[in-house]
């Protein structure tokens, strides 16, 4: 019998490791992936694999359409927005950044000023095609995207805060579905006859703290907010061209811009005070950080009996067993004004990709009715084509009053983005840090944390990047 | 075959050819040897080079520049290290990694070296196994996971936490939206998830204390707790010095549990440095400034260290 040596172990173990990287070398080097190192037009969206693989629908009508042009989906994991763009921005520093990115109104301001490329010549030669589109959206989902004349996206969906409301506990307090004007006075008195009659373990107003939907629906319905909103001038070139005769476009220019920090406005501090005054009888959730994700079972299982959020919604209260009998919607309370905030999304090029042409093909596609179509199957946001908020859409999932959703824009001319500069995460952080201290503490502690939040925001659009 | 040994007065020519070949072959053999441990370790010090030297090195040079990513690096010499005086957030971050340090640190080498003691006592042999396993889970665990987890748990609306506190009479407690209540909950988060790495330091540290020392204490009569007064925990003060080593250096560094259960908040009263470093760098594209504070927390970790180390010549015994 011959003998094993130390030195036939060795080697087999050698010829074994070299065999299983050879046999790994795909996986190590990231070959196996799908697309990578080809020339496909990547486009980077925030989501999950499976986010990225529900789209093929739409990859193969375009491919329908485009044989000549690969698309490859990148899906990026993230928190929130800020979380996305970060690691959009590394992809950058790796020098391996996507042609073409998904970016909501929080860093529509950064690509514009840092990384996209301005749409305006597309859009123009290709007026015809765009004129279909322009003609079914709202401009001030346009004008979102504008920063300093230019246009850098074209928005695909959007959402507004309405407040949902829960129609079991609205029962229980003997109150109807509220009139479109109501009032936050309304409001109030709602909540704590609901209070009143619901079971131990109800939460009446519930509500999170961010920059979405937090208290910055409250702010524009004081007619305030907490950075001062100014207008760029430009963009005529757009408006004249798509909107012209537009009722809805008149006043309208070259994109927001917030420049300087406006927490001492005594209106927000008012505001503020008024959530204060909420949370401290008990009325509204102290406001914890975070998304929708916590709160969608709560509101499904009627603990909560209003909150605020957008068109979005439906579909997760719909895969939750919640009937859209069971809730419904209604524009949010009336302040000075019933100005409402939303958020929109849509696809932005890169500056950096070489594939400019393809890209603009790709969001042009995306912007038909057919794109976007295929883009929302699901309520599980709004689209930006007024016509493709239909019955269809909602049927078998509610709310009855879904038109709410798209009538936000409609009905409330001022109705705008959310503040989002360039500087818009370091915002966003300011507004959080001293969201809780002002409403969970005294009346004069509230003027502390806006002389606190004034700083932060100075110190947040001062940065300098 | 036999060999004559060598003359130990007079060596013969051939026992110094001999030697020469043994010299010659242990040689070649150390070459050997040496090329082997250069194969084998070649991996780790590429790995190390590539992975830690050279980020290292990337970011003690960046800390002079101010760079977004986007465009190209600008040199300011020591003003992102000037800059950081002023700063208000990173001072109570600096305080708030302090103060959790002591407080998270403290409380993890307590209860690890408690549930070592429990489980080196006399308790069943699978007993013993399935506690070991059980304590040193969460180490495994993502952080993040852990995190979002607990989140839901120690929601003050709906998690079940606060509806068993409610449950038995008891006030619901706001373990996110307060301070006090955010910095409580962080640091039990924190230590539920760390301290199984103490607690495996100290079991092993309790098995190599000669029993012996313990018999002859017990024929003195010294009760259990005098004995771990003045045997284990003596004895085990070289594996504490490790431990707490270990444990300092990892608190400097939270950012998991924080930034995923309070971001930071309510206030700044749960951000961390590494927080604001992530900040810096993510959110406000200030790379250069992000890798200043980095260097500084890098200095702090290795005063503190080297701090513990000197005041460890007081305390450590060994056997």
């Amino acid at each position: 019998m011959s003998e094993f040596t130390r030195r036939s172990a060795l080697g087999i173990a050698g010829v074994g490791t070299i065999a299983a990287l050879t046999a790994g070398f795909p996986r190590l080097t990231g070959r196996d992936i799908p697309g990578r190192g080809s020339d496909d037009l990547t486009v980077a969206i925030l989501g999950t694999a499976q986010d990225a693989a529900a789209r093929q629908g739409l990859l193969q009508a375009f491919h329908a359409e485009h044989p000549d042009i690969p698309v490859r989906f990148q899906a990026i994991q993230g928190a929130d927005w800020s979380d996305f763009f970060a690691k959009v921005l590394t992809l950058v520093a790796a020098g391996t950044p996507p042609d073409v990115v998904m970016v909501a109104t929080e860093g529509a301001q950064l690509f514009a000023d840092r990384l996209a490329e301005p749409l305006d010549s597309y859009v123009l030669r290709d007026a015809d095609v765009m004129q279909d589109y322009f003609s079914d959206v709202h401009p001030a989902l346009v004008e979102a995207f504008m920063y300093r004349g230019h246009l850098y996206q074209v928005p695909g969906d959007f959402n507004a805060a309405d407040m949902y409301l829960n129609l079991a506990a609205l029962r229980r307090a003997g109150l109807e579905r509220p009139a479109d004007d109501w009032t936050k006075d309304d409001f109030h008195t709602m909540l704590r006859a609901i209070k009143r009659t619901s079971p131990a373990g109800t939460v009446p107003f519930y509500w999170t703290n961010r920059l979405w939907g937090g208290v910055v629906p409250w702010l524009y319905a004081n007619d305030t907010s907490i950075l001062k909103q100014t207008q760029a001038t430009g963009g005529e070139w757009l408006w004249k061209r798509f909107y012209s005769g537009d009722p809805a476009a008149a006043g309208r220019a070259g994109g927001p811009l917030w420049l300087e920090p406006n927490a001492l406005d005594p209106r927000v501090e008012e505001t503020f005070d008024f959530l204060r005054r909420i949370v401290a009888e008990g009325l509204g959730s102290s406001p914890a950080q975070g998304g929708g994700d916590t709160l969608v079972p709560q509101f499904a299982s009627g603990r909560v009996g209003m909150t605020p959020a957008g068109g979005y919604w439906v579909q997760g209260l719909h895969e939750a067993g919640m009937p859209g009998s069971a809730y419904d919607v209604q524009f949010f309370p009336r302040w000075r004004s019933q100005r409402a905030q939303f958020g929109a999304a849509g696809y932005a090029i890169m500056r950096t990709s070489h594939r400019k042409d393809e890209a603009w093909e790709w969001i042009k596609f995306c912007t038909t009715r057919r794109g976007m179509q295929l883009s929302i199957p699901d309520p599980n946001t709004t689209p930006t084509r007024r016509s493709l908020v239909d019955a269809a859409l909602y049927r078998g999932k509610g709310p009855a009053h879904w038109r709410v959703f798209y009538d936000t824009l409609d009905k409330f001319p001022g109705t705008g983005p959310i503040p989002a500069p360039p500087q818009q995460a370091a915002v966003e952080t300011a507004l959080i840090k001293n969201v809780v201290g002002a409403v969970t503490g005294s009346a004069a502690g509230t003027r502390g944390a806006m002389h606190r939040l004034q700083d932060d925001l100075s110190t947040a659009l001062g940065s300098d990047r | 075959m036999t060999t004559s040994a060598p003359s130990r007065t007079q060596p013969s020519t051939t026992s110094k050819v001999g030697e020469k070949r043994v010299t010659a072959t242990l040689s070649t053999q150390r070459r050997k040897e040496r090329l082997l441990a250069t194969v084998f370790l070649a991996p780790t010090v590429i790995g190390i080079f590539v992975f830690t030297v050279v980020p290292i090195v990337g970011s003690f040079l960046l800390a002079f520049f101010r760079w977004d990513i986007i465009s190209s690096p600008r040199f300011v010499g020591l003003d992102n290290f000037t800059s950081l005086g002023t700063d208000r957030t990173l001072r109570v971050a600096f305080a708030n990694t302090i103060a959790f340090v002591v407080v998270a640190v403290l409380l993890q080498l307590a209860v690890a070296l408690a549930l070592a003691v429990l489980v080196q006592g006399h308790l069943p042999t699978w007993l013993r196994s399935i506690l070991r396993s059980v304590f040193f889970f969460p180490l495994i665990l993502s952080a993040a996971s852990v995190s979002i987890i607990m989140s839901y748990l120690f929601n003050q609306d709906f998690g079940l936490v606060n509806q068993v506190l409610t449950g038995v009479g008891l006030p619901d407690v706001p373990w996110l939206t307060s301070g006090p209540g955010a910095q409580l909950l962080v640091v039990l988060v924190y230590v539920w998830q760390n301290f199984g790495f103490s607690f495996l330091l100290f079991v092993g540290g309790l098995a190599s204390i000669p029993r012996d020392v313990y018999e002859a204490a017990a024929i003195d009569g010294a009760s259990g707790w005098r004995q771990f007064r003045q045997i284990t925990f003596p004895l085990l003060s070289p594996t504490t010095l490790v431990a707490s080593v270990m444990a300092v250096i990892s608190a400097l560094q939270i950012f998991d549990q924080p930034y995923v259960l309070t971001r930071g908040g309510p206030g700044d009263s749960t951000r961390t440095v590494v927080m604001v470093i992530y900040e810096n760098a993510f959110q406000q594209l200030q790379f250069g400034r992000a890798s200043a504070i980095g260097i500084v927390l890098t200095v702090f970790i290795m005063l503190a260290t080297a701090l513990q180390f000197r005041l460890s010549r007081r305390f450590i015994h060994y056997s």
